[in-house]
């Protein structure tokens, strides 16, 4: 009884493996892409439109910016979306990536307790960012070198100060932005955050957050998405056909309305801005 | 002349410095009921194992139907069974246990062989086969253990205080188990016991041992 | 609080509506848990049986090494993993990272400690008296160390037992090599972490109810296993 079963066991566990593995060679593209974005919910309308349009199947995996400019580096993936000019600009002069595409764009805003002890809304975030150095206000910061973070960083550096990385009243959670504003919601303090989390966030508590934006607006609050292909010379793996494909897609005119029209709780998440 | 089952000459077990045993000669003669006394740490048990071909002895010579120690392989060893004291049932049914030795043996045919060493020692196999080890009585254990001894059908059969830890009816079936071997199939029966009338009653031959040594009686 | 409760109630509704995510991720994470506990038991139970039967040089050593990695956390085995299976790592051209053999591969690493050291320690419980009593029946050395194994099957199925559980709670390894990809590696564990990461934490709990209805069918399923074969 038991060794003909186990026998039989290990034979369909081989096949298994074997199927598994042979499973993921169709035509599918491979993608990195940053946790604030998927968690929008917009690749998850996008990939099904992408695979009837074009018969490619995305996968994607959503990680911090920092892993998904090291994933491509390692030639794991094929096209990268993410929101990090600066980085993205570095990353294509150095090799890494080709034909970086801007996508869509939202922006960031400074969100705190409404009853804003450090007194900073409605000014430009830079005043804004001063004053609650000054005021010692608590801030709640992502710290884990994401997109978001390195916009956080770049605010404090425009504002003239160095992060207040030892300061008491400035906290780093290492975690994703929703876990960074339930911190800022206990701690009452304040913190910057992508439009589109907060926006679930609102949503989650039913319209009616414990924290609202005191800041917004500004030019420089700009968060710019863009996809690069993986560079084909440096990773000979890498599906770059495919990735012209999926780029030359979303900027397309009718997929630019598509994202322009994805509304979450009836407000628009992403404003297309592909040239 | 008959050679003997067993020839030891010379024949020391030495643990850590200590001789447990320590035999000029012995030789047991085929189909005979050879009793072994003696007090605890005598090296009654040593001599047990080493006539089951268990155990090496650190010097001497033992030889088994002309054959000595360094020639016996499997097959010699099939031919002798030994019961030990606290007798370890394995974890399954006792159709299972009393089958084992036929399995290792490749022989088929086990039914009715099981059955017929369980009413060897006086089990009813209705009702015993497919009972599970753990729902069996101390003397109910000693008697499966003995069953899957006789199953074999073995030259030579060991029993080391067979009848220690059961009561008197358990004992009962188990020496008349131990003697119908002898008296159906010729088996050579070398038995530890403590049960001295018994052993006079039955014995060719008693061997007493003390610190290791031994003297013939009777 | 009421995330529990809403979570239960959640929890019914993805299994009664038939919630094409969450199946995926249930058939994800019993696809790959099988796979690996398959896999740590076929290497893990030889190896331990020999590091607790057999008495070679460096047993003892061998031993402590074998427990001290059973604490290895699972983001530092898929952290190492990852390094080996990365494109630009030694492995890369077996196309294992963001694949589910691939993170069956991880969880082995992780089952495979603690199958070894459950084994060994069974073994070396065995009673003293088995050995020589399937000597004295006539075993060769072959059917000796079988039977020595089987009468150990108990300890053995908890050895599996410990180790699914391991597995199948595990989040770090998942995350890192299989890339938490919705339809082809989410498991039930990274979805758990990326509903929490979102701040739906009613979510969370119903996942991990459904979590626990897999474990309990999967025990079950164990127990009656074992009964069969406890005659």
């Amino acid at each position: 009884m038991t060794r003909r079963g186990i026998c039989a066991f290990m034979g369909a566990m081989v096949l298994l493996m074997a199927c598994a593995l042979s499973a993921s060679a169709e035509d599918a593209l491979m993608m990195a892409t940053t946790t604030s974005t998927d968690n929008t919910g917009l690749l998850d309308v996008l990939a099904p439109k992408f695979q009837e349009d074009t018969g490619i199947e995305l996968k994607w995996t959503a990680v911090g910016t920092g892993k998904a400019l090291e994933m491509g580096k390692n030639c794991d993936v094929d096209v990268l979306l993410v929101h990090a000019p600066a980085a993205e600009k570095a990353y294509v002069a150095a090799g890494y990536g080709k034909d970086r595409t801007e996508v869509m764009y939202n922006d960031f805003v400074i969100i705190g307790p409404p009853d804003d002890p450090a007194g900073v809304k409605g000014l430009p975030v830079v005043e804004a960012m001063k004053k609650m150095a000054n005021e010692k206000a608590h801030f709640t910061s992502r710290g884990d070198n994401s997109g978001t973070n390195k916009k956080e960083i770049s605010l404090w550096k425009k504002a003239g100060m160095e992060v207040p990385d030892k300061e008491a009243w400035y906290v780093q959670t290492g975690q994703g932005m929703i876990a960074t504003i339930h911190v800022a919601t206990e701690k009452g303090a304040y913190t910057m955050t992508d439009r589109g989390t907060f926006i679930k966030f609102e949503d989650t508590h039913g319209g009616n957050p414990p924290l609202a934006i005191l800041a917004e607006g500004d030019p420089v609050l700009f968060n710019q998405y863009s996809a690069l292909a993986v560079n084909p010379e440096r990773c000979p793996n890498a599906r770059y056909e495919l990735a012209r494909t999926f780029t030359e897609w979303i900027t397309s005119k009718d997929i630019q309305a598509f994202i322009g029209d994805f509304k979450l709780l009836g407000k628009t998440l992403f404003t297309p801005n592909a040239k | 002349m008959m050679e003997p089952m067993y020839l030891l000459e010379n024949v020391r077990q030495i643990y850590g410095g200590r001789t447990v045993l320590d035999v000029e000669r012995l030789e047991i003669q085929a189909h005979t009921i050879t009793g072994v006394i003696g007090p605890n740490g005598s090296g009654k048990s040593t001599l047990m194992r080493i006539l089951a071909f268990v155990e090496k002895p650190t010097s001497g010579r033992v030889s088994f139907q002309g054959l000595p120690w360094a020639q016996a392989d499997l097959a010699t060893r099939r031919h002798m069974a030994m019961l030990s004291q606290e007798p370890y049932l394995l974890k399954r049914s006792v159709q299972a246990n009393v089958a084992y030795g036929l399995k290792i043996r490749g022989i088929s045919d086990t039914p009715a062989r099981v059955a017929e060493a369980l009413k060897q020692v006086g089990l009813d196999p209705e009702r015993f086969a497919r009972r599970s080890w753990r729902e069996l009585s101390g003397g109910e254990a000693q008697r499966v253990a003995l069953a899957a001894r006789l199953v074999v059908r073995p030259n030579v059969l060991l029993l080391d205080e067979p009848t220690a830890s059961v009561d008197r009816k358990n004992s009962d079936l188990i020496q008349r188990a131990a003697l119908d071997a002898r008296n159906r199939s010729g088996t050579t029966l070398i038995i530890i016991s403590h049960q001295l009338e018994w052993l006079q009653e039955v014995s060719d031959h008693i061997l007493s041992m003390n610190y290791g040594h031994l003297v013939r009686v009777q | 609080m009421d995330y529990i409760l809403s979570g239960l109630i959640q929890a019914l509704e993805l299994l009664f509506q038939g919630d094409p995510e969450t199946f995926s991720a249930v058939k994800t994470t019993v696809l790959a848990s099988s796979l690996s506990v398959a896999a740590s038991m076929a290497i893990g139970t030889p190896v331990g049986f020999w590091l607790g039967y057999v008495p070679f040089p460096g047993r003892r050593p061998a031993r402590v090494v074998v427990d001290t990695l059973l604490s290895l956390p699972t983001v530092v085995i898929g952290l190492l993993c990852y390094a080996f299976m990365t494109h630009r790592g030694p492995l890369g051209d077996w196309g294992l990272l963001f694949t589910l053999p691939g993170m069956a591969v991880g969880q082995t690493i992780l089952g495979l400690p603690i199958v070894i050291a459950m084994t060994a320690t069974a073994v070396e419980s065995l009673d003293q008296r088995l050995k020589q009593t399937l000597i004295t029946l006539g075993a060769d050395r072959r059917q000796i160390l079988l039977t020595s194994l089987w009468e150990a099957r108990f300890s053995l199925a908890l050895a599996g037992a410990a180790a699914y559980g391991r597995i199948v709670s595990e989040v770090g390894i998942s995350m890192m090599i299989g890339g938490n990809i919705k339809w082809h590696t989410r498991t039930i564990t990274t979805a758990i972490a990326l509903e929490t990461g979102k701040g739906q934490f009613a979510t969370g709990i119903a996942l991990g109810l459904i979590l626990m209805t897999v474990a309990l069918l999967v025990n079950l399923a164990m127990t009656g296993l074992k009964r069969m074969s406890g005659t």
